[in-house]
């Protein structure tokens, strides 16, 4: 029977994290997951605090620990110590990240001709995080015949003053749309399948030439361009620098719908990142049940493809997510459940889960719910007191959090799945299995 | 105030009955305006769930009810097949349906003339494997369902082709009465505030659940009694066939295909107004219950959203009834016409009450009939006859017939722009340019974009993509604001009715959608927060 020292569930930002950062420890671990997490479908930077009211994303972490219940209140001290390791390995997978928590939030725009605030952004969306210069322009560059990516309306929804706060902007926004080798007689394009094209260098020199030459064509000069986020995936580091080079203003990648090209890049520097440090990733593993001794968890069961599999474990982090990724069930009876362990669900009452307008600023009571954990990351019942010793609890299943509006989701997962790591490597060597072993 | 637009006819409502009255007017030759308050069908009619009655499910209280619906399911399968999908359906008994409603069942159809054929469960259990493998006896009926909204429109391209006109987003705000008359009405344009004259020559009330609000701004009396009903829709077809369960008609008995998506209805519950309700997670999962009886994995289905409507329920006063038996009209207990000359001294106004979508079009004969007779107009009801426009005789809905008529041309890349419903760059570029200024409801409705599964979470960005590029190349000014009420109101409008249904699966993609376009696309960026539109509550959502 196979056996770790850490199972992971959940191959999210907060699994990940947790599972190298167990890995470079010296741990074996051993991640399990049903399937891809929020990675694919986010925009591949990391939010750590891009609430409104923060000037820095340190600014917003000390005002997000000030509310109660919030997992900043215990992780904030260490965000900035989470994201500084991280960065390296990220690095060695070809992504570098621009940015730290004294980064001012800035106002980048958004392939839907909006704005998000941003501090920490991968290097192929970064030059969108510089102030805009007095009578620069910014030239939206679409694809012919692409239905994620629509320059037009990008553009008129980026002229409008509102969009952006009355602050800094662009002096222009001019849309232009470049038709690219092969595809201008494909209509049913997604970005993947764009982003593989221009893995291959011979496509993609034929493909900058001609958007070189359609915002050559642009009125003005200089500025920037933002492109859709479809710059390569296994070679994006190239293709970026052949870009940059290349095209006549300052490029940078705007995030589409899913699929999250950026964040398949980031999904894939952390599995690598997790490979180099001896770690084990297991896509498509529905867990069937968690065997615990009393206070301690033994053995992880999942099922895929026609059998079950069975790892002894020494701990078990949970980075199973919230209510979008499965890890937080919602029944039809108003019941939160927590469906592996089956811990308690901090949760308001199911009348109260949304709010009556979709885009209340408030947001809906909901998003706050998840597992509340004591500060090592252990789930806690409703006295307080730790329910499990060698369990931990990562990311956006945890309580008090509301990591869509608050823009702290990615920070959280990244703290708590590093806290959760070295938490885990300070329990008792008793508690760790030994290779072979029948208990911990 | 521009100088007042003279008309025959003011029609008060566009919704079905409306739009069938407008046309059955401009056909008898009097000039007509209907006038709607929203978008057309955006009252009760948007807000059913979509079943072409074979009258089966009135036959054993309502003989006449059942009369009325199977010759109107026979007229509008000949008149509008484009807008009716010919499904069939299944009366089916369950293990609860009591003997003696069954055993009569098949009798009580022929006696009010409705087709019922008993067919062995093996076989109806082989067409619809997702139905309980316990019912114990099939009856087969001519059911269907109904585009509401394409009849709709249909009506009104007649009126209009006959020379009556139709105006959405008009609401009458008043009415001015000169003794037994009304010589004026006042409309407000909903969406610049401009306010209409108009002096017809005779005002119908049109407005169903509303009636009332209208009859009082000339102080007539018409109480209402809005009846709920609540209703489920499915992100799944789990049955071709419209089933009902072979019982007398209660909560959760009926699921229609509609499209791609099914709908369970109903519940039956007073509300005191309109257009103030609530529908509550007890309600839903009640009706869950009931629905299991026919579907026994209903619960783990998935569910796209609950909306409701209200059903504009009268009882006429004993007064009335007897005083249309008096002038040998046959008044069907299923609709009333209010004739406010003789019972309220306002000669020129009549409200139609009761009734339902299945037989609208028999309600406005009923109610022009009656208003012909006191305008001197003898010209005959031609509108069981004619056959509405863009139509093809016989050929009734089919719902593979978009990837049908793809192949049909060739067939390959198709530039999709919504999945779920197959609705392609070239289908949308052709309704936008057939319906210049058209509203985003409008194109929703007209090309089902946005109302398949995947209510608009994938293709809402891409309409207002599309939408932006034309305005861009037409040179129309207001393109962002145009794209921001795309994106943002298709998105409103896909969270309306999940507050009572948010659980499992569908819970988990509201979140998913709400990550991706608030998270990482900064949709509230968008927000005009000073609009009112944003915070206001909008009770029940359309289909």
């Amino acid at each position: 029977m196979p056996s770790a020292d850490v199972v992971v569930i959940g191959a999210g930002l907060a699994g990940l994290t947790a599972a190298i950062a167990a890995a470079e420890s010296g741990a074996r671990v051993h991640v399990l997951a049903k399937g891809h997490a929020a990675t694919h479908w986010g925009p591949g930077g990391i939010d750590v605090a891009g609430i409104p009211a923060a000037s820095t994303p340190r600014d917003g972490i000390r005002r997000l620990a000030g509310q109660p219940g919030h997992p900043y209140a215990f992780l904030g001290d260490d965000v900035a110590a989470a994201l500084e390791w991280i960065r390296p390995h990220l690095a060695a997978g070809g992504l570098e990240y621009v940015g730290d928590l004294d980064t001012p939030l800035q106002l980048v725009p958004t392939s839907i001709g909006g704005t998000r605030r941003a501090a920490i952004l991968p290097a192929g969306q970064a030059a969108a995080l510089s102030p805009w210069a007095a009578g620069e322009r910014l030239v939206i560059c679409g694809i012919a015949g692409f239905k994620d990516f629509w320059p037009e309306a990008i553009a008129a929804s980026l002229s409008r003053e509102r969009i952006w706060e009355g602050g800094n902007r662009p002096a222009s926004v001019i849309p232009v749309s470049v038709a690219l080798p092969g595809l201008a007689a494909r209509h049913n394009l997604n970005a993947l399948e764009i982003a593989r094209r221009f893995d291959d260098p011979a496509w993609r020199a034929t493909a900058i030439e001609a958007m070189a030459r359609a915002i050559a064509s642009v009125p003005g000069s200089g500025g920037r361009v933002a492109l859709p986020a479809v710059l390569g995936i296994r070679e994006h580091a190239a293709v970026l620098v052949a870009v940059q080079q290349r095209l006549p203003a300052a490029p940078f990648e705007m995030p589409l719908v899913p699929p999250s090209v950026p964040g398949m890049r980031l999904y894939a520097a952390l599995r690598a990142a997790l490979i180099r440090a001896g770690g084990r990733v297991q896509i498509g593993e529905m867990i069937e049940r968690v065997e615990h001794d009393g206070r301690l968890v033994t053995a992880v069961v999942s099922a895929a493809a026609a059998r079950t599999f069975t790892v002894r474990t020494g701990a078990l982090v949970l980075a199973t997510g919230g209510i979008a990724g499965g890890g937080l069930v919602a029944e039809r009876d108003g019941r939160l459940r927590e469906p592996i362990l089956g811990l308690p669900v901090e949760a308001p009452p199911a009348d109260d889960w949304l709010s009556v307008d979709a885009f209340d600023p408030a947001g809906h009571p909901l998003e706050k719910a998840g597992i509340r954990t004591d500060a090592e990351l252990r789930p806690v019942g409703a006295d307080g007191a730790s329910l499990f010793d060698n369990v931990r609890v990562a990311g956006s299943l945890l309580a008090g959090e509301r990591y869509i509006r608050e823009r702290c989701g990615d920070g959280v997962a990244l703290t708590s799945g590093w806290r959760a790591a070295r938490s885990l490597s300070a329990v008792p060597a008793g508690h760790a299995a030994e290779p072979g072993s029948e208990r911990p | 105030m521009g100088e007042a637009h003279a008309y025959d006819v003011l029609v008060v409502g566009g919704g079905a009955t409306g739009a069938g009255v407008l046309r059955d007017l401009a056909r008898r030759g009097l000039r007509t305006l209907l006038v709607e308050r929203g978008d057309y069908g955006s009252g009760t009619t948007g807000r059913y769930h979509g079943l072409l009655h074979s009258g089966g499910r009135y036959v054993a209280k309502d003989a006449l009810a059942a009369r009325e619906c199977i010759a109107e399911n026979r007229i509008l399968r000949r008149i509008a097949p484009a807008s009716i999908e010919d499904t069939g359906g299944y009366f089916v008994a369950t293990p609860d349906d009591p003997d003696d409603y069954v055993d009569g069942f098949q009798a009580a159809c022929i006696a009010a003339d409705v087709d019922c054929e008993e067919i062995p469960v093996v076989e109806a259990l082989r067409r619809e494997p997702a139905l309980n493998p316990g019912i114990r006896r099939v009856f087969k009926l001519p059911d269907g369902s109904v585009e509401p909204w394409q009849l709709i429109e249909s009506n009104i391209a007649d009126a209009r082709a006959h020379g009556s006109d139709a105006w959405s987003y008009q609401r009458l705000v008043g009415m001015e009465r000169d003794g037994d008359r009304i010589v004026a009405a006042m409309l407000r344009d909903e969406r610049s505030g401009s306010l209409t004259r108009v002096t017809p020559r005779f005002v119908i009330s049109c407005a169903g659940a509303w009636a009332g609000q209208i009859a009082a701004m000339v102080n007539v009396t018409v109480t209402m009694h809005p009846g709920k009903g609540t209703m489920l829709i499915f992100n799944q077809r789990m049955t071709d066939t419209v089933i009902n369960r072979c019982h007398k008609s209660s909560d959760g008995d009926i699921m229609v295909p509609v499209h791609t998506v099914a709908i369970l209805g109903t519940t039956e519950q007073r509300v005191e107004d309109p257009d103030q309700y609530e529908i509550t997670r007890d309600e839903v999962a009640a009706l869950i219950r009931q629905g299991e009886k026919l579907f026994p994995d209903l619960g783990n289905m998935r569910l796209l959203r609950a909306y409701a409507g209200v059903r504009p329920l009268y009882q006429p006063p004993a007064e009335v009834t007897a005083a249309a038996m008096k002038d040998g009209r046959q008044i069907s207990r299923a609709h009333t016409v209010l004739d406010h000359g003789a019972m309220d001294g306002v000669e020129n106004f009549v409200t139609i009450v009761g009734g339902k979508l299945t037989t609208f079009r028999r309600m406005a004969e009923d109610t022009v009939d009656m208003v012909c007779a006191k305008l001197g107009v003898t010209e005959p009801c031609t509108t069981a006859d004619a056959i509405l426009p863009n139509q093809v005789p016989g050929k009734t809905y089919w719902l593979g017939h978009r990837l049908a008529d793809h192949e049909a041309e060739g067939g390959g890349d198709a530039g999709l722009l919504c999945e779920c419903e197959f609705v392609t760059r070239p289908m949308l570029d052709d309704f936008l340019d057939r319906h210049p200024g058209c509203s985003l409801d409008d194109m929703r409705r007209g090309t089902r974009l946005g109302m398949g599964p995947c209510q608009g979470g994938f293709c809402t960005f891409r309409a207002a993509g599309v939408l932006a590029e034309r305005a861009g190349h037409a040179g129309v000014a207001d393109v962002a604001e145009l794209a921001d009420r795309a994106i943002l109101g298709f998105l409103r409008e896909r969270f309306k009715g999940t507050r009572p249904i948010a659980a499992g699966r569908q819970l988990q993609e509201q979140w998913m959608i709400s990550g991706v376009y608030e998270g990482g696309l900064g949709v509230e960026s968008l927000i005009e927060h000073e609009t009112p539109e944003a915070s206001r509550e909008v009770v029940g959502a359309q289909r």
